[in-house]
C-alpha cells in the first residue's frame, strides 16, 4: 500500500534537507537561458492557454524534431502524438498523460526514457534528466503545490541468513583462525600491530596472545566478501607493509596480499552460515533501492547554460543534462573514474573531463549578460595541493576566461574582465586563515557580475573575500577557449578530488539562490522503510532512514524516523533503545551511531505523515557488497516492550609483554641534574654570575637524556665547559680556601703542589666519594690528576704568576667534568 | 688569556672523563653494598651526588632494613624537587614535550602535590595550585609566567618556597570549573589555546596514562558524539574515517565535551571559561559533515568503559559520565591506567629505562597495588621504584 504525503511547509522539521525545499514545489520559474533547439517553424494553432504557452515553449520545441521525441510520436505516427508538431494545443492533450508536474522525474515520459527508450545521446539518464529540466521548467509556470513525495511501502523481506565469527580462535580445526590468518598476522604485523612493539600500534591483531589477535582481527576480517577484508585490501590497494613472500626475490604487494586473501578464505570457507542471531530484535530487511527515492530536492535552476550530475557510472563521457543546446558534453581522460552515489574522481596522476567545440556555448550565453556562475559539489582529496584546477574554461595556463581553482585550504578564482588581465589575474584568493577549502564534499560557488566582480560561497556562505578589482566587461573573452574539470588544457595543473555536480549560469546566482541549491544536496537518496510493525503492533509501522550513497565506500544514513503509512494510527508510547544497523545478516561492525539511542515515541510528539524524528545524528555505514546487494536491517535492544539483553563482550585482556633486551643499569646526570652536582660538589652557588652564564650558554648542550647510549662527544665538551668555570668560580673565591685546606695558591707550582694530595684529596672525597665499590679507583684518578699536574707545572722560571691557581681548576675541572660525576 | 686557557683544558677534561665513563661502563653493578647501593639511591632521587655524611647515614640505614628511610633522606635533598621532579613534569606541560621549558604553574603544582603527599589522584581535579612564598618574586598572574620565571632565574629552593592556594582564587574560575593540572595557565597556554580542545585530552591521556591516541583506538564504539568537523569523507573516501578517523574519535570526542566551556584566549593571555556557553571553537566546520554531533554542552561520557580500552579500568564506583573537566579528571585518575601510568613514569625516571621482565613488571603492579591503597602518594612511588633500581 502506497501513502501519498503531500509535502506541506509543516513537513519541513520532519523530514529535513531533502523536503525542505519541497514547500515552493517545483518553483523553478524561469525557463532555460538560451533555448537554441533547432524546433520546427510553428504554423499551427496558437496556444490557447497559458499553460498551454509554457509546455510550448520548455517542453513541446525541445522535442517535436526529427532527432527526438518528433520522430514517432508526431501527427498520424505512434500514439501518445505528445510531439505533433502541427498543432501544439493537440500535443499538449497528450503530453498531459505522459507527464507528472507535480514530480516531474516520475513522469511516464523520463522513466520511459531513462529506462533506455530512445534516448538520443549515450547516456540514458541523461536524457531522462533533460527531459526533467525542461518539464520542471514547463511546471513552474503554473504549479503552485508541494512537491509530492509518495512513501512507497517495501516488500517484506525477512533478514537472511550469514557466516559469523567462531567464538574462540581455535574453532574449526584447520579452518580455525590461530591455523589460517594467525599466522601471517604474528609473523609480518607484530612489528607494529602488537602491544609488544617498540611503537605499538592498535588494533593489537598481531598480539603474541592469539585470543587478543582474534579479538581485534574480527573487525579486519569481511565474511562475507573476504577480498573487502581490510587485511587484504591494505596490502593489495594500499600498499601498507608488505613482505618478501617465500620464493620471490623482492617485497611484493600482489604475492603477500594474495597469501592473505588465500588465508582469509581458507578461515571463511572453515565457518558454516549461522542463522542471524535469533535473540536479536530485529525490522525487516531492504536494500537501498527498494526505498522510495528521494527526490525532488528543489534546486534553483533559473539560468543554468551547463550542468553535468555524473550520473552515468560508466563510459568516458559526462552529459550536459541542462538541457541547453548545444550539449556541453565532457570526456573523461587520465587517472579520473566514477564514484558510486554520482561523481567522478580525479586522481593523483591527473585527470580531466574536458568539453569540446561546445564550451563556445558558455562564452555565447554569458557575454551578452556579462554575468555568471560556477557551481561545484566538490571533495578536494587532500588539503595540500596547490595550483590544483578544479573548474577552468581557458586556453593554457597563460589565458583563461575563467577558473576555479584550490590552493591549500584556500580557492583561488580568475576570471578574465576589462579589470583584469588575459589570464583573469590577479586572482581572488580566499582568506588563509578562514580555511575555506577542506578536504571534504564542498558546495562551492564562483559568481561574477559587473559590480562585485567576483565572489565565492562555500556551503551556502559569502565567503567575505571582496574582489579588490571589482567588475569589469567581459567584451575580453575568448571563444576559443575550451571547458574542462580537474585540470588546465595543458594537462599541468592537475587537481585530485572528486566532483559530484558542476553547472554554469549565465547570471550571478545570489546568495538565496545559492543557499537552496546547497540546502538540496547532492546525490542519490532513498527513504528506506524498515518494517517495524510487528515489533510495536502499530499498523504499517517503520523506522524510516533517508540513505544515500556517501562515496564508493559507504551509504549515509540520517534522519532516523518513526512513521506510520497508516494516517489514523497512534504510537501509544514505544520505548526504542539501542538501535543498530544490520548490513548483509550482521550488525555493521563500525559506525553504530543509534546504539546509544534512547527515546520513546509518543503521540504527542508523533504526527501523523510526518512521524517523529528519533535522532539528529547521521552515521555513515561501511558499503560491502555494493547498493544492488547489501541488504539492511535494524535490530534493537528495546522496540516497545520487544528486548534484547545486549552482553557486551568482556575486553581481551593484554597479552604479557615480550621482556625486553636488558637495559645499562647505569645512566648520564643530564643538564639539571650536572649544573646542579657541579654546585653541590664544589659549593659554588648557582646563581654564581659566571656559572648562570655559562649553564645559559650550554644548557642545551648538556644531555638531555639519561641514556649512557646516547651521549655524544659534543655533550662532553658542554660538560667540561661547565665543570671548568664551577672551578674557576671555586678555585677564584675565598671558598678555596675551605675547600682546598693547606694549598698555596700564591705559591709557584712546584711549591705549592710538592704535596698534592693537598689539590686531589679534597677533590676525591666530594667529587668521587670515597668507600664506594662502583665508583673509580682512588689510585687511578690519583695517578691521573698526578700526571696531569706534573705535565702542567713543567714550566720552569717561566710561570705564570697564576699558574698554580690555573694547575689547580685544570685537576678540579678534570674530576668535574669525569664519568665519576657524570655517571649515576 | 683565560679563554684560551680554558678551552685547552676544556679538551683534556673532555678526554679524561671520557675515559672514566667508558671505565664506569665496564663496572657490574651487582656486586653493590650498601654504600654503593646509597649512592645509587641518592643519584636517582636527588639527581645529584650526596655529601659524605649523607651517603654514611642512608649506607646505614639500608643495611639495617631501613631502605626507605634512606629514600626519604635523598628526598630531603631540595634538588628532589629543584631537579628531579621539575624534569619529570617540564614535557608534560608543553606540546613539544620538552623538558627546556621554564618553572611554570603546572610544574609547581605537581612538585608540591609530592612533596605534600597530596593524595595525587586529584591531580586532574583539584582546586589547587602552588605558587613560591619567595620575597621579590613577581606576584602570581593569571596571563603570565613572570612569578614562575622568577623562581627558576634565582634557583630559588622549591621545597622551602611552595606554598598551597586555589585556583579559583587566583585564576578566577569557578571552583567546579578547576580541573587539577588541566585549567593551570600553562596547560591551558599550551593545550586549549585555538585549535578544537582535543589537545588537552591526547596531551592529558599521553601524560597521565601513557597512552597517545594510536593505543587507544578501537572502532567498535559508537560515533554518536563525533563532531561536525570531522570529515566523514575525507578527500572523498570514506574508507579513511572508518577505518582510522573513527578509530580515535568514537572516545575523545565524547570525553573532550567536558572541556566544551574552555579556551585560551591568545590575546590576553588567560585561560577562558564561559560557564554554560560552549566554546565557538567546539563548532568550527560544521559543514563538514552536517549529521555530525553539535556541542551543546559539557557533557561527558566515557565510551573506553567499553570495548578494548576497559582494560584501563575504571573505577567502578564512578557512574561513567558527568559534566565537565573536574569530573571527567576524577573519571580519569581514578583509573588503575592511571595508576600504573605514574608509577611507570616514575619508574622510568629512577631506574633510567622501562619495566623489561617479569620481576620488573611485578614490581610495577606491587607498587601501583600500595599507591593505590596508600592515598596516592606519589613520593612513595619514587622511593620504592628507587629502592628496586638501587642495586644489590
Amino acid at each position: 500500500m502506497n501513502r501519498i504525503l503531500r509535502v506541506p511547509h509543516l513537513l519541513l522539521l520532519g523530514l529535513g534537507v531533502v523536503l525542505s525545499g519541497c514547500s515552493g514545489g517545483a518553483a523553478t520559474t524561469a525557463n532555460p537561458n538560451g533555448t537554441t533547439v533547432t524546433a520546427a517553424s510553428y504554423t499551427g494553432p496558437a496556444p490557447g492557454t497559458a499553460d498551454i504557452q509554457a509546455f510550448k515553449v520548455n517542453l513541446w520545441q525541445n522535442i517535436n524534431t526529427p532527432n527526438r521525441c518528433g520522430n514517432c510520436h508526431k501527427a498520424g505516427g505512434q500514439a501518445p502524438m505528445f510531439a505533433r508538431a502541427d498543432d501544439v494545443n493537440l500535443a499538449y492533450n497528450d503530453a498531459l498523460g505522459v507527464v507528472n508536474l507535480a514530480q516531474p522525474d516520475q513522469s511516464r515520459l523520463v522513466i520511459k526514457v531513462a529506462g533506455g527508450h530512445n534516448c538520443w545521446l549515450s547516456s540514458p539518464q541523461a536524457c531522462a534528466d533533460i527531459l526533467t529540466t525542461w518539464i520542471k521548467a514547463w511546471a513552474g509556470g503554473v504549479s503552485a503545490g508541494g512537491t509530492q513525495i509518495q512513501l512507497q511501502a517495501p516488500v517484506v523481506k525477512n533478514v537472511g541468513n550469514t557466516k559469523t565469527f567462531p567464538a574462540t580462535a581455535n574453532d574449526n580445526g584447520a579452518a580455525a583462525f590461530a591455523q589460517t590468518v594467525y599466522p601471517l598476522l604474528s609473523q609480518f604485523c607484530s612489528r607494529c600491530h602488537s602491544a609488544n612493539a617498540t611503537t605499538p600500534q592498535t588494533p593489537y591483531f598481531a598480539s603474541s596472545d592469539v585470543k587478543e589477535a582474534y579479538a581485534n582481527a574480527q573487525a579486519k576480517i569481511n565474511l562475507d566478501t573476504p577480498d573487502l577484508s581490510r587485511f587484504y585490501v591494505r596490502l593489495h590497494d594500499e600498499s601498507h607493509n608488505c613482505w618478501v613472500p617465500q620464493g620471490a626475490p623482492a617485497v611484493s604487494c600482489p604475492q603477500s596480499s594474495a597469501i592473505m586473501l588465500a588465508a582469509i578464505q581458507a578461515f571463511v570457507d572453515g565457518i558454516v552460515p549461522t542463522q542471524v542471531d535469533p535473540a536479536l530484535v530485529l525490522s525487516k530487511a531492504l536494500s537501498l533501492y527498494d526505498g522510495t527515492i528521494a527526490s525532488g530536492g528543489n534546486r534553483y535552476d533559473t539560468g543554468v547554460i551547463a550542468k553535468w550530475q555524473f550520473k552515468e557510472g560508466t563510459g568516458a563521457v559526462a552529459d550536459d543534462t541542462s538541457g541547453v543546446d548545444p550539449a556541453l558534453n565532457l570526456t573523461l581522460a587520465g587517472d579520473t573514474s566514477w564514484v558510486g552515489g554520482w561523481g567522478v574522481r580525479f586522481g593523483p596522476n591527473g585527470g580531466e573531463a574536458r568539453g569540446g567545440a561546445a564550451s563556445r556555448k558558455l562564452y555565447d550565453l554569458i557575454k551578452g549578460g556579462g554575468e555568471y556562475s560556477v557551481e561545484l559539489w566538490a571533495a578536494p582529496a587532500n588539503v595540500t595541493q596547490e595550483d590544483a584546477f578544479m573548474a577552468s574554461y581557458s586556453g593554457g595556463t597563460s589565458a583563461r576566461n575563467f577558473t576555479m581553482a584550490q590552493r591549500a585550504y584556500q580557492y583561488e578564482m580568475y576570471s578574465r574582465s576589462s579589470a583584469t588581465d588575459a589570464n583573469g589575474a590577479p586572482a581572488l584568493l580566499t582568506k588563509d586563515t578562514d580555511r575555506d577549502a577542506q578536504a571534504s564534499l564542498q558546495h562551492v560557488v564562483l559568481t561574477y557580475d559587473p559590480v562585485n566582480g567576483r565572489r565565492l560561497y562555500v556551503n551556502g556562505n559569502y565567503t567575505g573575500d571582496l574582489d579588490a578589482q571589482k567588475g569589469g566587461t567581459v567584451g575580453n573573452w575568448d571563444d576559443t577557449f575550451v571547458f574542462l574539470l580537474g585540470n588546465e588544457t595543458s594537462g599541468n595543473r592537475k587537481w585530485q578530488g572528486t566532483i559530484r555536480f558542476a553547472a554554469v549560469y549565465s547570471k550571478a546566482l545570489t546568495q538565496e539562490q545559492i543557499q537552496q541549491n546547497f540546502a538540496a544536496g547532492v546525490g542519490e537518496r532513498y527513504f528506506l522503510l524498515f518494517n517495524v510493525s510487528a515489533l510495536t503492533g502499530v499498523s504499517q509501522a517503520y523506522v524510516m532512514f533517508e540513505v544515500s550513497r556517501y562515496d564508493n565506500y559507504s551509504y549515509l544514513f540520517a534522519k532516523p524516523t518513526f512513521i506510520s503509512l497508516d494516517p489514523a494510527a497512534k504510537p501509544g508510547s514505544i520505548a526504542i533503545k539501542g538501535m543498530r544497523i544490520g548490513v548483509n545478516g550482521a550488525e555493521a561492525k563500525v559506525g553504530q551511531a543509534y546504539a546509544p539511542l534512547d527515546t520513546t515515541v509518543t503521540d504527542a510528539n508523533y504526527t501523523a505523515g510526518v512521524g517523529q524524528r528519533l535522532s539528529a545524528i547521521g552515521t555513515v555505514i561501511a558499503l560491502e557488497k555494493g547498493p544492488d546487494s547489501d541488504l539492511f536491517f535494524l535490530s534493537f535492544d528495546q522496540i516497545g516492550s520487544q528486548t534484547h539483553v545486549r552482553t557486551e563482550p568482556a575486553a581481551p585482556q593484554p597479552a604479557t609483554p615480550a621482556d625486553k633486551p636488558e637495559a645499562s643499569q647505569l645512566g648520564v646526570r643530564v643538564f639539571s641534574e650536572i649544573n646542579a652536582s657541579m654546585a653541590a660538589i664544589t659549593g659554588v652557588s648557582l646563581n654564581d654570575p659566571g656559572v648562570k652564564s655559562t649553564y645559559t650558554l650550554v644548557e642545551q648542550q648538556l644531555p638531555g637524556v639519561s641514556t649512557v647510549e646516547s651521549f655524544v662527544a659534543a655533550q662532553q665538551v658542554g660538560v667540561a665547559q661547565l665543570a671548568i668555570q664551577y672551578c674557576d668560580s671555586l678555585v677564584e673565591s675565598p671558598q678555596a680556601a675551605t675547600f682546598f685546606p693547606g694549598l698555596n695558591f700564591a705559591a709557584a707550582p712546584a711549591t705549592a703542589f710538592a704535596d698534592t694530595t693537598l689539590l686531589i684529596d679534597p677533590l676525591l672525597a666530594k667529587a668521587v666519594g670515597t668507600n664506594i665499590a662502583t665508583q673509580p679507583a682512588d689510585t687511578d684518578v690519583r695517578a691521573e690528576l698526578n700526571s696531569l699536574v706534573t705535565r702542567l707545572a713543567s714550566c720552569g722560571a717561566g710561570c705564570a704568576a697564576d699558574r698554580t691557581k690555573t694547575i689547580a681548576k685544570a685537576a678540579c675541572a678534570t674530576v668535574l667534568g669525569s664519568g665519576a660525576v657524570l655517571i649515576k | 688569556m683565560k679563554q684560551v686557557m680554558h678551552q685547552s683544558h676544556a679538551r683534556r677534561a673532555a678526554t679524561m672523563a671520557g675515559v672514566a665513563l667508558l671505565a664506569i661502563q665496564g663496572l657490574t653493578p651487582a656486586i653493590a653494598g650498601p654504600r654503593e647501593q646509597a649512592r645509587r639511591l641518592h643519584d636517582r632521587l636527588a639527581g645529584v651526588p650526596p655529601t659524605d655524611a649523607v651517603l654514611t647515614q642512608m649506607a646505614s640505614d639500608i643495611a639495617g632494613g631501613q631502605a626507605d628511610a634512606a629514600a626519604q633522606l635523598a628526598m630531603a635533598n631540595k634538588n628532589f624537587y629543584n631537579v628531579t621532579l621539575k624534569n619529570f613534569v617540564s614535557p608534560w606541560t608543553n606540546r613539544d614535550r620538552t623538558v627546556f621549558v621554564p618553572l611554570n604553574d603546572y610544574t609547581a603544582t605537581v612538585i608540591g602535590m609530592v612533596r605534600d603527599g597530596v593524595d595525587f589522584s586529584t591531580l586532574l581535579s583539584a582546586d589547587l595550585l602552588y605558587v613560591g612564598n619567595t620575597a621579590g618574586a613577581p606576584a602570581y598572574s593569571a596571563s603570565d609566567n613572570a612569578h614562575y620565571q622568577y623562581l627558576d632565574d634565582n634557583n630559588v629552593d622549591l621545597q622551602a618556597a611552595l606554598q598551597p592556594a586555589t585556583q579559583s582564587g587566583l585564576l578566577g574560575l569557578p571552583v567546579a570549573a578547576t580541573a587539577g593540572i588541566m585549567t593551570t595557565h600553562a596547560a591551558a597556554q599550551a593545550f586549549f589555546i585555538n585549535g578544537t580542545n582535543r589537545a588537552m585530552f591526547r596531551f592529558t591521556m599521553i601524560n597521565h596514562m601513557c597512552r597517545d591516541l594510536e593505543q587507544l583506538q578501537d572502532s567498535s564504539l559508537p560515533p554518536d558524539r563525533i563532531r561536525q568537523d570531522v570529515s566523514r569523507s575525507p578527500g572523498g573516501d570514506s574508507r579513511v574515517f572508518l577505518n582510522n578517523c573513527i578509530t580515535c574519535h568514537d572516545g575523545m570526542d565524547t570525553l573532550a565535551q567536558a572541556f566544551a566551556y574552555y579556551n585560551f584566549d591568545a590575546t590576553s593571555n588567560q585561560l577562558v571559561y564561559t560557564a554554560g556557553a560552549v566554546q565557538p571553537k567546539y563548532l568550527i566546520n560544521s559543514d563538514n559533515f552536517k549529521f555530525g554531533y553539535v556541542t551543546t554542552d559539557d557533557r561527558w561520557d566515557n565510551n573506553y568503559r567499553k570495548g578494548a580500552n576497559q582494560v584501563l579500568g575504571f573505577d567502578a564506583a564512578l557512574s561513567g559520565s558527568g559534566n565537565g573537566a573536574k569530573s571527567m579528571g576524577q573519571e580519569l585518575a581514578h583509573s588503575d591506567g592511571y595508576a600504573q601510568c605514574q608509577v611507570e613514569k616514575v619508574f622510568r625516571a629512577v631506574c633510567l629505562r622501562d619495566p623489561g621482565n617479569a620481576a620488573d613488571r611485578q614490581t610495577v603492579q606491587t607498587i601501583k597495588a600500595k599507591f593505590k591503597t596508600t592515598g596516592y602518594k606519589m613520593k612513595q612511588v619514587f622511593g620504592d621504584a628507587a629502592i628496586y633500581c638501587m642495586g644489590n
